[in-house]
């Protein structure tokens, strides 16, 4: 494994006294300021502040109180989490006018209450509204395990700060996608929860009716303590439903005894590479799944992802783009501005099929408990690749990178994204979606568990 | 719709929602929306009775007497 700790050795070492909280950060700051020359992770950081933090932990131990779960662990997020006294940037041109945030984002607080340090920010596709982080007003990420390949989107800066060991722990977020691409290509574990799980308070949105906030970690138990430490409601959040927490990492032991786990086909084998298919395979034999299962109406659900995401989005930034539009991201420019010109019928027609569709994805769950699929069509392509071949048929490289992601999001389900290595990618990765019912996060860490604890699902040190 | 129709339609309501675009712009969205229309065309397609309601966006507060 890894000459770095891990999230969940950091937080044990420091638990226990074995390493000071400053020894940690210090060891992070340090791999930052290696590599990040050439991943292009961090859009900014804050070293002296994170410095003061790790003292107040050491300080906190040195007197005998309690730690948090997370006390010492470094950590970083996209930069479209408000952290106090910092403009947040949401991956654009345009923000640098704003005003600094007055307060951190809910779970950045939550993390910190935890005893986590936050060391900076982290690139994204502008306004989120991307699957690669080829972002042109802030550099491309650097996919850590081969350097001119994309990381994926659009938290791919988190991604790749947890691949080159920059720090053990980041946060993202994901409304089609943006965890689970960057996790899949960067080779990395990645929580998404269930839409509405998670407190959205405090970041830059993107499209209201399918934004999640989730996290990025190099090891399963450590993204399961992160999990735990980031539940609560938050009644000041229309878009929170968590009305309790469920922590999760004391079950995660149990594996899937018990679990009926199935294999997504159709949709999720016709738009996936034979790479993609064998890692699910792989996935598949560890946990004894050996029935396919059809996912309902998937196409129609990418559909009205796809339509929703445009409309919403487009229609977020219109004032913007009226007065602005020359300093929009040019890669993504011109889909906000068809989406903002979008019929209200296809808007409307989406919105109706999703309420239909959450109904027969829910019927599924009475049959199985875990389902597997790629979380990418293909391993990580380079940067600037306008086009993917899959199965035989062309597709667009950027919005396609989603396609496997894009119809589980829609219904809301949980997802944790496994980090395996299949042949046929040159030694990159692909993830696997690990999905369960809506509100059942527990059933998906505890398979990636099993997963984790197999061996076939594992975090790589790159060749940095 | 035809590529022409499609780029008449993102001109007109371009004006409508006062979104200044230039020629070649107006051209490049309406490729996208063209690619789009194509997705709309399959939710178009997809059995949906009148009783459908759309998924819940919106939920009144709770109502609480003598509070604004």
């Amino acid at each position: 494994m890894s000459m770095h700790s891990t999230l969940l050795q950091t937080a044990r070492a420091v638990a226990s006294g074995e390493q000071s909280a400053a020894e940690a950060l210090e060891a992070s700051i340090a791999r930052i300021e290696a590599t990040d020359a050439r991943v292009n992770a961090f859009t900014g950081t804050r070293f002296e502040a994170a410095r003061l933090q790790a003292q107040r932990v050491d300080a906190m131990r040195t007197r005998g109180e309690p730690l948090g779960a997370l006390a010492g662990v470094p950590f970083a997020v996209k930069n479209l989490f408000d952290i106090a006294e910092e403009v947040t940037l949401a991956g654009s041109k345009v923000n640098r006018a704003n005003p600094p945030a007055t307060t951190d984002a809910v779970l950045i607080q939550r993390l910190q209450a935890a005893g986590a340090i936050l060391v900076g920010s982290l690139n994204m596709d502008e306004y989120a509204y991307g699957f690669t982080t080829e972002n042109t007003h802030y550099g491309p990420t650097h996919n850590p395990h081969k350097l001119g390949h994309i990381v994926g989107g659009s938290s791919g800066g988190s991604g790749a700060a947890v691949a080159a060991g920059q720090v053990p722990l980041t946060l993202g977020s994901d409304t089609n996608g943006s965890i689970r691409v960057p996790a899949s290509l960067c080779g990395v574990w990645g929580i998404k929860p269930t839409f509405g799980r998670l407190s959205r308070r405090g970041t830059y949105p993107f499209v209201d009716s399918l934004d999640h906030l989730g996290a990025f970690a190099d090891d399963l138990g450590g993204l399961a303590l992160t999990y735990d430490a980031m539940q609560g409601s938050d009644p000041l959040d229309p878009g929170c439903f968590a009305t309790t927490v469920q922590p999760v990492s004391r079950s995660l032991a149990k594996g899937v005894d018990g679990l009926r786990v199935g294999l997504l086909g159709g949709w999720f084998e016709e738009m996936a590479s034979d790479a993609a298919r064998g890692a699910v395979a792989s996935a598949g034999a560890v946990l004894g799944a050996n029935s396919t299962v059809v996912w309902p109406d998937a196409a129609q659900a990418r559909a009205a992802a796809f339509i929703i995401s445009a409309s919403e989005g487009g229609a977020l930034h219109l004032q913007r783009l009226r007065m602005q539009a020359a300093d929009f991201e040019p890669l993504s420019v011109d889909r906000f501005i068809a989406g903002a010109l979008q019929p209200a019928a296809w808007y409307l027609r989406a919105q109706r099929f999703r309420r239909a569709y959450r109904d027969k994805v829910n019927a599924l769950f009475r049959d199985w408990d875990v389902l597997l699929a790629p979380a990418t069509p293909v391993a990580a392509p380079a940067i600037g690749t306008e086009w993917l071949e899959i199965n035989g048929q062309r597709f667009p490289c950027r919005p396609s990178m989603g396609l496997l992601t894009q119809p589980v999001s829609f219904a809301g389900c949980p997802v944790v994204t496994a980090p395996l290595w299949p042949d046929g990618t040159d030694g990159l990765p692909i993830g696997v979606q690990v999905i369960a019912a809506p509100w059942r996060e527990d059933l998906a860490l505890r398979a990636g568990w099993s997963l984790a604890q197999s061996g076939v699902a594992q975090v790589r040190e790159s060749a940095l | 719709m035809t590529d022409d129709e499609t780029l008449r339609y993102v001109q007109a309501s371009a004006v409508a929602v006062g979104l200044p675009l230039e020629a070649t712009q107006a051209k490049r969205v309406a490729a996208h929306l063209q690619r789009t229309s194509v997705l709309a065309d399959l939710l178009d397609a997809f059995p949906l009775g009148d009783a459908e309601e759309l998924a819940e966006i919106y939920c009144p507060a709770p109502y609480r007497a003598g509070v604004a």
